[in-house]
């Protein structure tokens, strides 16, 4: 052969092989690296969350001051630290505190291709304040017991606790993407309950079209983790309808668009407990088939399987995809659940609670 | 091409392509090194280990790199492939394939560093896998010293040293 014949089948050979290898090794640095340090993070952050163990340990704290001091050695020091009186008040604003820290870590920290849907998740706050709100001040209630602390709209949910008229809180909506649900509050177009499911229908619509903008793995978890949410909301809302016997025509407004169960089966029949054996018969059977009967007397039940629900599946997540979003995400949803049993804690310690029946109610807080 | 340049792109893609592999794979070890310390300290010995097993791809850069050398007659006397002669362009063409052997198995270096990452994720959440952790860090290792040891076959079968 020609030396000429050899270099040419050399240098063709190698172009072919640089330009395949630089296209791979792109992609996957391009996927992976970015999740290396907030995922490493996150996986050390989960190792610190309370154990069973540590809960019955502060469930026995009799006094909120002695709660407090328990907390000391845990992350959630810095979130007591300027607490000048121990009451409940200031323990549930530290927990909120926190709950706020670790959204806007995780804003921080993650790559920029997904740090904004945790951005997103903060808003359910502005949701669940703003129709908190709403209802405390239609039923004459002071409205700014109900505040959280917490979302990207604070000060504004905090004017509408303290405004004088509902007219008022139009003006401090105005603007703002809620605004044209309450002028048809207002108006009477619809009522309190659809209103509200206005606001939650509006923000998971934001977060399933920011799921689906992403690309491969990242909209796969993302977009399960959305209709995860929606399900849990729409099977909810829907038997605790049934259970109060309302017309299919009644519940379809109150529903959230976007999830992944088909609820038209579910909305014809007459009462919860058919509701149930239909829900059997679809991919949530198997995790609602252990704590059936016990769902039929208590819908709280229901609300808590589904959560750990979304836990499993977002640890199977994690298991699969160890360098994705399915780590901070799986992180979010356990401390989401630790704090709201450090508030129940809280609240039945303030409540003069024997430790005992304290254990017993926070083991089945979800 | 003349066989001088396909003997120095050998040697430089051996070296060069592992030395970048093991660069990233380090880095990305690092960045979750960085991460599980600044949460608690006590991590710092086991993401230590496990971010330097990125590293070993370099060094078998290294060394095929100065196989090469020697073997073109680079180091320890003068350039043995001078003339253009089909022979001399295929032992060349055998040293840039021994080069690249090496340079491309040390592409294992990123995966190594993201299995390490991982790793160091999963020690930070439960020390008991440290072990696990090495294990799993390791295997992505076996391609490299597949890699090595075909090109110290090329270059003593086919050129010799």
């Amino acid at each position: 052969m020609e030396a000429g014949t050899i270099t040419g089948i050399l240098d063709t050979t190698l172009a072919l092989v640089f330009t395949w290898v630089a296209y791979k090794t792109g992609s996957y640095i391009y996927k992976y690296t970015p999740y290396s340090y907030p995922n490493a993070r996150i996986n050390a952050m989960e190792a610190k969350l309370l154990t069973e163990q540590r809960f019955n340990e502060l469930a026995e704290s009799r006094t909120l001051n002695n709660f407090i001091v328990s907390l000391e050695d845990t992350d959630y020091r810095e979130y007591f630290t300027d607490v000048s009186e121990y009451s409940l008040e200031e323990v549930e604003r530290g927990l909120e505190r926190a709950l706020a820290g670790t959204y806007t870590m995780m804003f921080n920290v993650l790559p920029k291709r997904v740090g904004p849907f945790f951005r997103l998740l903060l808003e359910e706050w502005d949701v669940r304040n703003i129709a908190s709100v709403v209802k405390a001040k239609s039923l004459g209630e002071p409205a700014s017991d109900y505040v959280i602390e917490l979302g990207s709209m604070v000060p504004k949910v905090k004017a509408m606790a303290e405004a004088k008229s509902m007219e008022e809180i139009l003006v401090i909506l105005e603007g703002s993407p809620y605004e044209e649900p309450y002028q048809k509050l207002l108006l009477g177009e619809i009522s309190l309950q659809e209103f509200e499911t206005e606001l939650y229908r509006m923000h998971y619509s934001k977060l399933l079209d920011y799921a689906l903008s992403r690309k491969g793995e990242e909209r796969v978890i993302l977009e399960e983790f959305v209709r995860l949410k929606i399900d849990k909301l729409n099977i909810l809302t829907l038997l605790r309808a049934k259970a109060a016997h309302m017309s299919a025509e009644e519940i379809r407004p109150l529903l959230i668009n976007g999830g992944s169960l088909k609820l038209d089966s579910m909305l014809h029949v007459d009462d919860l407990s058919m509701a149930l054996a239909e829900l059997d018969g679809t991919k949530y059977g198997q995790v609602i088939r252990d704590v059936r009967e016990e769902v039929e007397k208590d819908l709280s039940v229901l609300e808590r399987t589904l959560e750990g629900h979304i836990v499993t599946r977002m640890n199977e997540l994690t298991r699969f995809y160890p360098l994705s979003v399915a780590t901070p995400l799986n992180y979010i949803v356990r401390k989401e659940r630790e704090i709201r049993k450090l508030r129940a804690i809280a609240k039945l310690i303030a409540d003069g609670m024997p430790a005992e029946r304290i254990k017993g109610i926070v083991g089945g807080v979800a | 091409m003349d066989p001088i340049v396909y003997v120095s792109l050998g040697a430089a893609l051996a070296a060069g392509l592992a030395g970048a592999a093991s660069a990233f794979g380090v880095g990305v070890a690092g960045a979750a090194a960085a991460g599980v310390v600044a949460e608690d300290e006590k991590n710092f010995k086991n993401a230590l280990i496990l971010e330097g097993l990125p590293m070993t791809q370099s060094i078998y850069g290294l060394i095929t790199l100065f196989l090469i050398l020697l073997s073109a007659g680079i180091i320890g006397g003068g350039f043995k492939f001078t003339a253009s002669t089909p022979d001399n362009i295929v032992k060349s063409a055998i040293l840039l394939g021994a080069g690249l052997t090496v340079g491309l198995t040390g592409l294992s270096a990123i995966p190594q560093g993201v299995i390490a990452s991982a790793g160091i994720g999963a020690v930070a959440k439960n020390p008991k896998t440290f072990t696990q952790g090495i294990i799993f860090a390791a295997m992505a290792e076996t391609m490299a010293i597949f890699g090595l040891v075909g090109a110290l076959i090329m270059i003593a079968t086919g050129v010799g040293l």
